[in-house]
């Protein structure tokens, strides 16, 4: 008896609208049930999101014996190195751990010739982006409206568009002096600011400038300085996180390119992504192609090694840059205007 | 006085002349590769282009390239319609899930830096030849919803819609990828919305609903209307299709007829005009749904009526009355 009031004591005390509060939650918070909804839906979404990064990573790891093995879908029963290598060869890097210590074949290889490739472009495009955006966010000058819609218009305008006419101006200069197959093309393309989406590195500029207060251009003009110098001890010195920013995404994308690389360069100079379009072609014409079921199943594997070994540079550039990338799209300025 | 006015455009002139100094480099670059070439492809459509040894070769034929396209060539217009229907199909799609998570995101909620983070990996290594390889290696296939009864329904009524569905759920990896720079807009253009409106709201009594769709949505219709346009740019980036079918994607297809050497680059033209024009139906379409319907709308008031009404009278009486004057002349 004594038990049972005890009990019944202590469910009287329980507060029941604070319980309820906590579980179900009010206007003002959300309860325990919307918080467990939530999270549930954010992790799944960010397993679909995952999924197949993890499957590439994994299945590059696996042996034959695995990749064939219907049992054997996630956790590798050994890790081997063989499909990585393999990959590596097909991508035109150096296979063995000794040869990656051989610095003038790592110099010449595809990996390289992407990062040079990559950084010039991508230096080339930020002056030219951050120029421009100094343009647009200092100086009065007619036309001014025009030309910032032609910006966001050249953003819109597909590529294949105005290729036509640009095949055509290299192909002339082509009988003149050789430039397709070379890097100029894109040089020319992206020094003058017809780079890889271009329009957003210069909406980052423009938005970042027109938050640096007028007086501090107007003082420096006072004590002589001219636009350039402006531009130059002003804008730049104050601007490095953002030309960091810049260039990180510059960088990213021309690496990814693969329409106007494909188009002007033609596989002359091999390239990482290049490569990996060509995967299935260099493949065949090196170890010859059989289209059995299991091939075609182990030549999945050797492929999802050849994209991570792709991947791999522009991971590791996120992991160390993930901050400057997400605050760079922030800084595009275009929500809310 | 004088003197001022001198100074005042001697100071345009410069603001000019800087202006234009420092926009050189694109705007050379914007008339040469791309201004100027947007127009020129208009013309070569309804050209013959073939390259010679001496040089180009441009005969003017009329919409003879048009009529092959619709009337003789049958892979354009698969292509381009299988573009419609993934752009009118993910274009949606993605913004809905990307408004929902960015709404999600926004909450206080533990590891939304380690979710943005990941929600934000496929912007950085997503490349066409990547995609291309995770499609064909079926790495990016999801879930297979073949066998769910509701498909069989719907797949009994109509096939190609079951198709869709299938592919939109198969490729839903896909489509999530593409939500990366949305979703950090949307984030941004959230946290921009003062926060009083919200408490505001909440003493009248509104339900989350209610803010939702009165108060949220409406504030970030601007972003919706970017993350729409860069969404529809950016699909037709890569090479993604709707449906499993062997119908080649329009960007390849493009860029097979640059290859062909015999009038390739006038095809090739016409291709890329008609895919333009879609697209800019498409993004004004966009501007047409998304673009912000609540300008104030001035309301005249019955007195200002009243006296317009009565100024078009007197103004018609003169009228009367002057050509009253000239007939008595």
């Amino acid at each position: 008896m004594i038990k049972v009031e005890k009990l019944t004591n202590y469910v009287k005390k329980i507060n029941y609208q604070h319980l309820r509060k906590k579980i179900f939650g009010n206007v003002t918070t959300d309860g325990l049930v919307f918080k467990i909804f939530v999270y549930l839906l954010l992790i799944g979404i960010s397993y679909v999101f995952v999924y197949p990064f993890i499957r590439m990573i994994l299945l590059s790891f696996m042996s034959q014996k695995d990749v064939l093995d219907n049992e054997v879908y996630w956790i590798p029963s050994k890790f081997t190195l063989e499909s990585l290598r393999r990959a590596c060869e097909v991508l035109g890097l150096p296979r063995n751990f000794k040869e990656w210590f051989n610095f003038k074949k790592v110099f010449k290889s595809s990996l390289m010739n992407s990062i040079k490739i990559s950084t010039l472009y991508g230096l080339i495009q930020t002056l030219v982006a951050a120029l421009t955006g100094f343009a647009f966010a200092r100086f009065k000058f007619k036309l001014k409206n025009f030309w910032f819609a032609m910006v966001i218009f050249s953003f819109i305008v597909p590529l294949p568009v105005v290729m036509v006419p640009r095949i055509m101006m290299f192909e002339t200069i082509q009988m003149k002096v050789k430039v397709l197959g070379t890097i100029y093309p894109q040089l020319f393309l992206t020094l003058f600011g017809q780079g890889v989406n271009n329009a957003i590195l210069i909406l980052i500029f423009y938005n970042f400038f027109k938050m640096i207060p007028h007086s501090l251009d107007e003082a420096a003009r006072i004590d002589g300085a001219n636009s350039l110098q402006v531009f130059w001890h002003i804008f730049i010195r104050m601007s490095l996180s953002i030309i960091v920013t810049v260039f990180l995404f510059a960088f990213v994308w021309n690496w990814n390119e693969s329409y106007m690389t494909s188009t002007f360069l033609r596989y002359k100079i091999p390239l990482l992504p290049m490569n990996l379009s060509i995967f299935d072609s260099t493949f065949s014409n090196l170890y010859g192609g059989s289209n059995s079921a299991e091939q075609i199943r182990i030549n999945e594997s050797y492929k999802m090694a050849g994209t991570l070994i792709t991947m791999l540079p522009l991971i590791i550039l996120y992991i160390f840059a993930q901050r400057q990338f997400i605050e760079g799209i922030e800084r595009t300025g275009i929500t809310g205007e | 006085m004088n003197n001022n006015k001198k100074k005042q455009i001697i100071k345009a002139i410069k603001s000019n002349l800087g202006g234009y100094l420092f926009l050189a480099p694109w705007l050379i670059g914007f008339l040469v590769f791309t201004g100027i070439p947007f127009l020129y492809t208009f013309y070569l459509s309804f050209t013959n282009v073939n390259q010679t040894a001496l040089g180009w070769q441009i005969k003017w034929n009329n919409f003879e390239n048009y009529n092959d396209i619709f009337f003789k060539n049958t892979q354009f217009l698969p292509s381009l319609l299988e573009f419609i229907i993934m752009q009118v199909l993910y274009v949606p799609v993605i913004l809905v899930i990307s408004f929902i998570l960015a709404v999600l995101l926004n909450q206080d909620i533990k590891g939304r830096a380690i979710l943005r983070t990941i929600f934000f990996l496929p912007v950085i290594i997503l490349s066409g030849s990547v995609m291309q390889q995770f499609i064909s290696s079926g790495a990016a296939n999801f879930a297979s919803i073949n066998s769910i009864f509701i498909f069989h329904i719907v797949s009994n009524y109509s096939r190609f819609f079951a198709q869709i569905i299938e592919v939109l759920f198969v490729n839903f990896t896909i489509v999530l990828w593409f939500t990366g720079i949305p979703i950090i807009l949307f984030i941004n253009a959230l946290q921009k919305i003062d926060h009083q409106l919200y408490e505001a709201t909440q003493i009248d009594g509104a339900s989350w609903w209610q803010i939702l769709w009165k108060i949220t949505i409406p504030m970030v219709k601007s972003t919706a209307l970017v993350v729409t346009i860069y969404t529809i740019v950016n699909l037709g980036l890569y090479n993604i299709r709707p449906r499993q079918s062997n119908i080649t994607a329009i960007y390849d297809l493009i860029k097979n007829a640059l290859g062909v050497t015999s009038n390739g680059l006038g095809y090739a033209s016409a291709y890329a005009v008609l895919y333009t024009i879609v697209v800019f139906i498409l993004v004004g379409f966009a501007l047409l749904v998304l673009r912000n319907r609540d300008k104030v709308k001035v309301v005249e008031s019955l007195q200002e009526r009243q006296q317009k009404k009565l100024a078009w009278i007197q103004k018609r009486n003169k009228k009367k009355l002057m050509k009253g004057v000239n007939k008595n002349d």
